[in-house]
């Protein structure tokens, strides 16, 4: 069951000169970030990652203990997990296996006898095949040989092995089929429901109304809305978008 | 920086800068320290003592710049090559001509260049390793061909070592001059600092990179020369040193060792640097042991305050 | 790609990584050749005095490629093993030479060397300086440094151990081979755990496949770098204790044949120079190879000069055969 946490922005300023503005993410909720190219919702991800610093506190708010999250060293200690966007750059080792790629993460919980157990390791890595039925010839084969959403499926299964509690993913579905997606948008319902914080940003307007309940959207690098239930029309984001009234 | 200067201006400054302000201590402090070999009327000789340094940083640089690991390390053992087969021709072929020994010393450059480009860029062999192949080629080619230090010079060519190294160096200059009115150096610039983003936008990246090996062959040939004008004869086991002096001199120089950056100018620069610390120490007297270990701390200084330098502009985050 | 799934192939025509074993394979089949036409063109070629001489030299160029395998798999390359190599091979002479304890010297030389190799991990990987340019400069640096000690004019040797150690003629129990041969297989067999079956291995691999991706997977670069590079520095410390013993007496350039033998012993092995590839069984093969040549033209009655040539000739022609780089359009 999910722990009493939540995960907080406060003060947070993405630019100077930006209003300065906050946020609270709590177990169970799927927040999505939209707003065009460049706005601040990218650097806003990276900074809850623990990835950037911006001007304000990130913290980690957990039964009555509060740990500031001012490195990508005290996010990785607090389970707080970031999927970068760019698969290519920043996601696969081209010239491991599929395995490895899963794997890398996390290879100490495979360890017996300080040595990495190959059964260990597939076994976990079997689980993970399962849940996200991921479509791939042999563990053992090149990353490279999988398309480009089951590539995405095993980064994420690298991600979901280190047992986040908070998830932030940067554009999960870029350049990712129909079907693949619908497999994705069950898994992130899944997680939410068992107690996982999700945060995403999504290049795609449609996606976010379909998948989240709360949707925060920037623009100038501030926020420029923030819409839940019956408020979440894409009209109204469009306009958020765009800084118009709507 | 000042905000009247050109950008194009500000930004070689910021390159060369760290080659240019150790070349002008140094050369204060040798004037400082040894007027009489300092002395103005002395810099033609000065230059010639440089000047195959010079031709063999200038000759680095080219395949450096193109990018993707491109480095031509066979550059000393083809100057080697280059003197040994012009002294053979001129003491055993009785061939004195410059207009004779000039094209064949260019033309054996280029395609010892050619070879390595091809090597490199059609066979795809890595051209650290593609250049170590010729590197031990040619190092013992040249020793087969000529066993022993061999002499003299012809007289032209010895006469071209003082003041008038100027000439070969500065019909260099005026080449890349030409060359940058053309297309190809930002060519070269584009496929060294991003080859994909080249090959798409229509570059052909092999040919460029081709070519810039043939230019490196091409200053090898002239660097050779003006070598041969230095030491008046051939010796078979003095062309392998400048290699890796010649990528230090490019490396202070501001080129990078990544590719797409630096220019002949800084490669020159570099290598100037390296001759008056030579000279610095040499006046001092130190032992060649001591002057080893300056070449080494200058050359990781230089490296290390501009890659400081280079710094603030791109944050890791490991 | 074939309907056929990955799973049926034999394991040898799955895609990927069994090209690098193909290319291991393919340079033990390389040196068996050159064996065999060694053993037919020269008599005595496969004499046991001439098979145990070829073993020490390939063993002690496979020491000191142990580092340049590693560096490789990351991505770099370290032109510093040859001043490390003289820099110990003087030290420990010189210092046992004076009296010293040569366990002492041994652990000392191996200190500093590993401290000199993680300051040039430390600066090419923190500062994003290319490591050719730092391992060089910070190589002329020990050398100069070690010749202005010793006036270019080294003393000393090696305790008989080490000199029976890497001795032609020795034995090892009731093998008649040094004790190198067999201390190197089982060194092997460790580095090929540590790479294959630690975390550490793998984050190498990772690392030198995708820079770019290592941070997110909670990889430290800065740290790899610097052990890899401080490892590197150390198995070159220990060629120049060996060399000690297998020359007997001190010289400070007797690493410098091994600058340009490391490399191509790594590239023949099957490494891919960009890093993420390479197999330290490789290398061995490699080292196989390059000593394998070196005797077979020496035995033919060649020059060193033509020796040499003929050493550039087939490292150009097995890489060319299968050390090919892919097209730059199709890399990452």
């Amino acid at each position: 069951m999910a722990e009493a946490l939540t995960f907080n922005a406060a003060d947070l300023v993405l630019r100077e000169g930006a209003a300065p503005f906050r946020q609270v993410f709590t177990p169970g909720e799927i927040v999505g970030l939209a707003g065009l190219d460049g706005h601040g919702q990218d650097r806003f991800l990276r900074v809850m990652a623990g990835l950037d610093q911006a001007p304000g506190r990130v913290s980690l708010e957990m039964s009555g203990k509060s740990h500031p999250i001012a490195g990508f060293r005290d996010a990785e200690r607090q389970r707080i997990v970031y999927v970068p966007r760019d698969r290519r750059s920043t996601g696969i080792f081209p010239d491991l296996s599929i395995l490895d790629n899963f794997a890398i993460a996390t290879p100490e919980a495979d360890r017996r006898f300080g040595l990495i157990s190959r059964k260990a390791r597939l076994a976990r890595y079997m689980h993970w095949k399962e849940r996200l039925k991921i479509v791939a010839p042999s563990p053992d084969a090149p990353i490279t040989a999988l398309s480009g959403g089951n590539q995405q499926k095993v980064l994420l299964a690298r991600a979901l092995a280190r047992n986040p509690r908070v998830l932030l993913l940067n554009d999960p579905t870029r350049g990712v089929d129909v079907a693949t997606r619908h497999v994705l948008y069950d898994l992130f319902r899944e997680l939410a429901a068992e107690g996982m914080a999700l945060v995403i940003l999504s290049s795609e307007i449609e996606e976010v109304l379909l998948l989240c309940n709360r949707l925060i959207v920037f623009r100038d690098h501030q926020v420029s809305a923030e819409l839940s239930g019956e408020a979440m029309q894409s009209e109204a984001v469009i306009a958020a978008m765009f800084g118009r009234a709507a | 920086m000042s905000g009247s200067m050109t950008p194009a201006l500000a930004l070689s400054l910021r390159r060369y800068g760290f080659g240019l302000a150790i070349l002008v201590v140094l050369l204060i402090a040798n004037v400082v320290m040894n007027p009489a070999r300092f002395h103005p009327a002395a810099w033609g000789t000065l230059l010639g003592m440089a000047a195959p340094l010079i031709g063999a940083a200038l000759a680095s640089a080219p395949v450096i710049m193109a990018g993707r690991g491109g480095i031509d390390i066979s550059v000393g053992p083809a100057m080697g090559l280059v003197n040994a087969v012009v002294i053979l021709l001129f003491v055993h072929g009785g061939i004195a001509s410059p207009w004779l020994l000039w094209p064949v010393a260019l033309l054996l450059g280029a395609g010892i260049g050619a070879i390595n480009g091809f090597l490199a860029t059609v066979v795809r062999i890595q051209p650290i390793v593609a250049t170590l192949g010729t590197y031990l080629i040619l190092t013992g080619l040249t020793l087969t061909i000529l066993p022993a230090p061999l002499g003299p010079a012809p007289g032209w060519l010895r006469s071209l070592s003082g003041v008038w190294s100027f000439a070969p160096l500065g019909v260099i200059a005026l080449c890349w001059w030409g060359l940058s009115r053309t297309p190809f150096l930002g060519q070269l610039m584009a496929v060294g600092s991003d080859d994909r983003a080249a090959y798409t936008a229509g570059v052909n990246v092999t040919g460029v990179r081709f070519l810039a090996y043939v230019i490196g062959g091409l200053l090898v040939g002239a660097a050779a020369m003006m070598l041969t004008a230095l030491i008046g004869s051939a010796d078979p086991k003095v062309g392998t040193n400048y290699t890796m002096i010649a990528i230090a001199a490019v490396a202070l120089g501001g080129v990078s060792l990544a590719g797409g950056r630096g220019g002949l100018i800084g490669a020159a620069i570099g290598a100037i640097d390296i001759f008056l610390l030579q000279s610095l120490l040499t006046a001092f007297n130190v032992s060649t042991y001591v002057l080893q270990v300056a070449y080494g701390a200058v050359l990781v200084l230089a490296v290390v305050l501009m890659a400081l330098q280079d710094r603030p502009t791109k944050r890791s985050h490991a | 790609m074939t309907a056929r799934p990955a799973s049926l192939r034999p394991a040898f025509l799955k895609p990927g990584f069994d090209q690098t074993r193909m290319r291991v394979i393919g340079a033990f089949a390389v040196a068996l050749a050159l064996h065999g036409l060694g053993t037919l063109l020269i008599p005595g070629y496969s004499a046991p005095f001439a098979i145990r001489a070829m073993l020490v030299l390939a063993a002690l160029l496979a020491v000191a490629s142990i580092g340049q395998t590693l560096v490789v798999i990351l991505g770099g390359i370290d032109l510093s093993i040859p001043f490390i190599i003289g820099f110990a091979n003087v030290v420990a002479a010189q210092l046992y030479g004076q009296g010293w304890n040569f366990a002492l010297v041994c652990l000392l030389v191996a200190v500093m060397a590993i401290a000199i190799g993680m300051v040039n991990g430390a600066l090419s990987r923190g500062l994003n300086i290319h490591p050719l340019i730092v391992t060089l400069g910070i190589g002329m640096i020990v050398q100069g440094l070690v010749l202005i000690w010793t006036r270019g004019f080294p003393t000393g040797s090696a305790p008989k151990a080490v000199s029976q150690f890497v001795s032609i003629g020795g034995t090892f129990g009731p093998l008649p081979v040094a004790g190198v041969i067999p201390a190197l297989l089982v060194l092997t067999v460790l580095i090929v755990l540590v790479l294959e079956r630690t975390p550490f291995g793998r984050r190498l691999y990772a690392l030198g496949s995708n820079p770019g991706a290592a941070p997110y997977a909670l990889i430290r670069p800065l740290w790899v770098w610097m052990v890899i590079f401080g490892a590197s520095s150390f198995f070159a410390a220990v060629t120049g204790v060996l060399l000690l013993g297998f020359t007997g007496s001190a010289y400070g350039d007797v690493g410098q044949p091994y600058l340009f033998q490391t490399i191509a012993a790594v590239v023949v092995g099957g490494a891919a120079l960009v890093g993420g590839r390479g197999s330290y069984v490789g290398t061995l093969a490699g080292a196989l190879v390059l000593t394998e040549i070196n005797t077979l033209l020496i035995g033919l009655g060649y020059q060193p000069a033509t020796v040499q040539a003929a050493f550039g000739l087939v490292i150009l022609l097995l890489v060319s055969l299968y050390g090919r780089e892919r097209h730059f359009s199709t890399l990452v």
